[in-house]
Parts: C-alpha cells; structure tokens; sequence
C-alpha cells in the first residue's frame, strides 16, 4: 500500500494519516451507520506508537494503515458486541490474533464495525444497532454480515477493513460494496478472538478496494497460531508476488451450475459472468465449464450444521459471565431471561432451528445427514480440482438487493448465498473480485475458489479480472474523501 | 407433528410440520421464551425452510458413504495455561464477588 511506503519512509506521520482516518470514519458513520464504536484517543495514541517504532528503524509492512474491525473480533479495551443486545458493555480482554498481527505490523484501528447479529445475516439489517446503507446507493443494503467493514472500505474511510466469513460474509459485502473480499482455506488464518458462530465454517477475512492490498492483508493474517488448534501449522503460500502472474495457461472452470441456480441469476450479473470468463480467455487461461452437482445442496446443508454449531457456541450467552442479565428469581430463569431478551429475531430462529436438528428423534436426519452431505460436496470439489485449478462463478445472485426486500421471508435470504456457502462446506479459499457494474450502476463481483493453499493463484486470477473491469477507477457516489 | 421417521440406514421422510408445540419443545432446550405470536411465527417459518431442505432426501445412500470428517480436529496438550487477567473478568461480569461470578441460588432448603 502506497499508504505504508509513505509512512514507513517517513514522508508522513501515521498519526496524520489516522486523525484524517477518523474523521472520514465519523462522516461515513453519519452518513451510512458502518461503525459501532471509535475511540479516538486510543487510535492517534496507537498511531503515535507506530510513529515511535518507524522513528527507530523498523520496517513495517503495514506502517499507519488505518483499519477497521467487525464487531465480532476481539481488539483489546474496545467494546465487542457482535452486533447483539446481549453483549452490550462487553470490552474484549485482549486482540484477537489476527488483529494484533496486523498491529504488530503497523496497522492502526480505528473503530469497530456494524454487522448483523452474531454474524447471522446476508444485508445487515438484523443488527441490534441498525441497519448499515450502502454507499454506492444508500436505498440499498451493503450486504452482510460484514456490512459495516464493507460500507466503512466502499466509503473510503479505511483502506482496509477485517471482517468473519462464516457463509460468505466477506465476500457477498465486498460484491455489493465494489471491494475485494477474501476468506483463507479453513486454518490459515486464526480464529482466536473471533465471537464464535459456526466454528467448523468461521474464518477471519479482509476487505479492500484491490486485489494489491487484500494480498498485503493475507501475507500479515495468516499464520499458526498455539491458541487456535485448528490454524494451520504449514508455511503460509507467499501471495505478495502473485498478483502480478496473470492467468496464462492457468485452467479456469465455469460452474456450470451457476446458469441454473434456483431463483436464477440477475441478467446484469449474468453478463459480467460471461465477460469474466472472455476476460480469462483473452489472459491466455484455458476456460471450460465444471460441475460441482451438490453445490445446489449447499444452502441446505450450510443452514443445517452452521445452525447447529450455532446453539451450541451460542449456549454459552447466560447473563453469568459477561453481558447483559435480566431474571433474578431462578437460575433457569435467568439464563432464559437473559437470552430471550437479548437475542434478535434471527439469532432466536438460528438456534432453534439447530437445536432441532441436534435434538433427539431427529439428529440422524438432518444434521447427521448434512454431515454426510457436506463430505459428498467436499469430494464433488476435489474431483473438479482435478480437471481445472479454479473455479469461476458469481459471488452473488444479484447485486445489492433494497432494505426489506427480504426480511420476511427467511428462506428468500437464505437462498440469496448459494454460491458462497460451498466454499465454507468444504473449507476451500475463495476471493470475491469487483467484475463490473449492473445497469443501475451497482457493482458485481466475481468469485474464485481453489483448492487449499490456492490463495496466490486466487490473487493472480482477481487481478487479471480487476485490471480488466476497471473497477478500481471507480468510486461510490457516497465516499466521504 | 409429522415424525422425521427412519434412522441411520433407512430411507428418510423428511417431509414434516414444524407445529407450535415443536417449537415450544425445542425454544425450552435453547432456553428461549417465546410469546404465543412470536411461537406460531416461527412455526411457519421454520418449517417452510426445512421443507426446503426436503432435498437432501434424494440423494441416493451409496453417495454418501465417505468419511464424514476428511480433518480430525488437532488437539492441544491438556495443560493448565494462564487466562486472561482476573480484573477484566470481573469488569465484565454483570455480578461478581469474592472472586466468584455470582447467580440466583441455586439449593434451597424446601
């Protein structure tokens, strides 16, 4: 990033950099509700930090680069809620690891982000703290759960925003707020300081405006870590160098199930589709179509084990240990108090609908079976690795979809993440890339999924796309610089 | 309420009601209380989408004999390991004293 050379070099001060930061963060706060807490003095304290260590010779890969977190991800003395009632006046004991990665390297927080609730939402309209408007049309959602970290990028209040993927939560925000949105292979990145929602599917992830700086963010995120036994413990793929490899001979497969997604594809996004895959093409890739049969069973089986992994990790919100409490007669009564009081419509309907599928008379068939269809899925992906090296298919459906087009019908939203939640079934990476724009003028993306490991191909292939759409030249009519 | 029917082996019937006295069943194991309208809602609601997910029914058995789990979940060793400190513990705690979180009793005398 231009931004760190700069500061690293000294030709500014990263606290100059964060106090601009902040007010740009404030102004996209009034304007499209992307943040739930900032603290300035902690900010341009930390930025005067990173001053000290540039002033003492260390090389930073992130020097002064101002970012955003979801509320969902531990920074340490700041307030997290994920978005929920139930957690109001939580202060996180420390940085989730990600995050202090990114500090280490220099980076400054700026605020905490909005998001729908316990990351459970496709548009941000379930937080518990208001909707977040889109800043390439503010009558429209940014998508979710990451919404605020995307409007806070799409605004252009941070150069960089961090966000959780559980079922596309990177990736669908970033298609409709114009970013570049990427989720690691499962274990590349820790999970420790993440709120838990579905744990065998969580992943952090970042957002950003090019392929560039979503490289950046990778190379500083990803690692082992010993408090997170699921990050993996092999060397991190170096992906500085990648974006640049073009797509030359590289085999690129069309999902071929895409055309035929149940509700079917937006004409608009369905061009940008073709155009991607012309683009590739013309980059010298070799494009042919793959099946992935189950992907059309993802939706199904998403909904049935994140849910259930859900009322478990979410059991442990009682009123006890930290949060908000209401019920002092009985101790079951206060733990159902508690949470009946502080959960939203959708967590409350999440959790049902995975303590049914866990309980008994019904385990078999539905989550135990979904197990079984999330492995199927994982052997469809493996066996179309064979005959391609990434796939290609939209990140979305549609673009970015009006506030309450929605929100009464639960399945509708459900459905709206077919093509992300295959990804998170089978634990691959996956990079959302701005392709072009619908007729309305809203941004579309693109997504690249590759088998474990396959990040640096992933930022090659984005690139080719981002540097053929033209999308980097472009600007929400909302941004507040 | 229509019974999920069948165990491991058997053919599934997933088509099935979610009726309100199901949810009530299931909102007491989450420890969720829901009021009447909020119930009857989620009734309809739930069971539209599990209807939706009537699909995976049709898969034949022979597909679905792999391993369920392609990744064993690494494990740490099992030692003590300091947590976090105790003052931001007790910051967080909606009641706490003596250094113990403290809640509604729990044994009585009657």
């Amino acid at each position: 990033m231009a931004l760190a050379d700069a500061v690293g070099t000294g030709r500014i001060t990263a606290r100059a950099v964060a106090e601009e930061s902040l007010v740009r963060a404030g102004k996209a706060q009034e304007a499209f509700g992307a943040f739930l807490s900032m603290s300035p003095a902690k900010t341009l304290g930390e930025a005067e930090e990173v001053d000290r260590r540039v002033n003492a010779g260390e090389r930073l890969a992130l020097a002064g680069v101002p970012f955003a977190v979801k509320d969902n991800i531990n920074v340490a003395g700041r307030p997290s809620t994920a978005g929920s009632k139930i957690l109001a006046g939580f202060v996180a004991p420390d940085h989730a690891t990600c995050v202090a990665r990114l500090v280490q390297a220099g980076a400054v927080v700026v605020g905490k982000t909005n998001c729908d609730e316990f990351g459970m939402g496709s548009s941000n309209e379930n937080s518990a703290y208001g909707q977040v408007r889109n800043p390439w049309d503010p009558a429209r959602v940014p998508g979710g759960s990451s919404g605020g970290s995307a409007a806070s990028v799409a605004a252009r209040a941070v150069p960089l925003a961090v966000g959780t993927d559980t079922g596309g939560s990177v990736r669908q925000p970033a298609a409709f707020c114009g970013l570049v949105g990427w989720k690691p292979t499962y274990g590349r990145v820790s999970r420790y300081g993440l709120i838990a929602f579905a744990s065998s599917f969580d992943q952090a992830g970042a957002l950003t405006r090019s392929v560039d700086e979503a490289a950046r963010a990778f190379a500083v995120m990803a690692g082992a870590d010993p408090r997170d036994s699921t990050a993996l413990a092999t060397p991190v793929p170096d992906v500085l160098a990648a974006p640049g490899r073009g797509a030359r001979g590289i085999r690129i497969g069309l999902l071929a199930e895409a055309s035929s997604a149940e509700g079917g594809l937006h004409a608009d996004v369905k061009a940008s589709f073709e155009e991607a895959a012309a683009t590739l093409r013309a980059a010298g890739a070799l494009v042919t179509t793959v099946s992935v049969p189950r992907v059309t069973l993802a939706v199904p089986v998403y909904y049935l084990t994140a849910t259930a992994e859900a009322s478990s990790n979410l059991a442990r919100f009682d009123g006890v240990r930290y949060g908000a409490r209401r019920g002092e007669a009985s101790l079951a009564g206060l733990y159902r108090e508690t949470r009946s009081a502080g959960f939203g419509p959708e967590v409350k309907r999440r959790i049902l609908l995975g303590t049914f599928a866990l309980s008994a008379g019904y385990h078999d068939a539905y989550y135990g079976r979904a197990q079984r269809v999330r492995a199927l899925l994982s052997r469809d992906f493996a066996a179309a690795f064979r005959g391609v090296d990434a796939i290609l298919c939209p990140t979305s459906p549609e673009p970015a979809f009006a506030f309450g087009a929605k929100t009464d019908d639960p399945l509708a939203m459900y459905l709206a993440d077919v093509f992300t939640v295959p990804a998170s079934l089978a634990g691959l990476p996956a990079v959302s890339v701005p392709s072009g724009f619908s007729r309305d003028g809203l941004p579309i993306g693109m997504q690249l999924i590759g088998p474990g490991d396959s990040e640096p191909l992933l930022f090659a292939l984005a690139r080719v796309l981002e540097d053929a759409s033209g999308a980097l030249a472009r600007r929400a009519p909302g941004a507040v610089s | 309420m229509g019974g999920p029917g069948g165990r491991q082996g058997r053919r599934y019937t997933f088509a099935m009601r979610i009726d309100p006295a199901l949810v009530s069943k299931v909102a007491a194991l989450a420890a969720l209380e829901l009021s009447d309208a909020e119930r009857d809602a989620m009734a309809g609601q739930l069971t539209r989408i599990v209807e939706h997910f009537e699909a995976l029914r049709e898969l034949p058995e022979s597909l679905l004999e792999g391993d369920v789990a392609a990744h064993a979940t690494p494990l740490r060793e099992d030692v003590a390991r300091d947590g976090s400190p105790g003052s931001l513990i007790e910051a967080n705690a909606p009641a706490f004293a003596h250094g113990h979180f403290v809640v509604p009793r729990v044994v009585t005398r009657d």
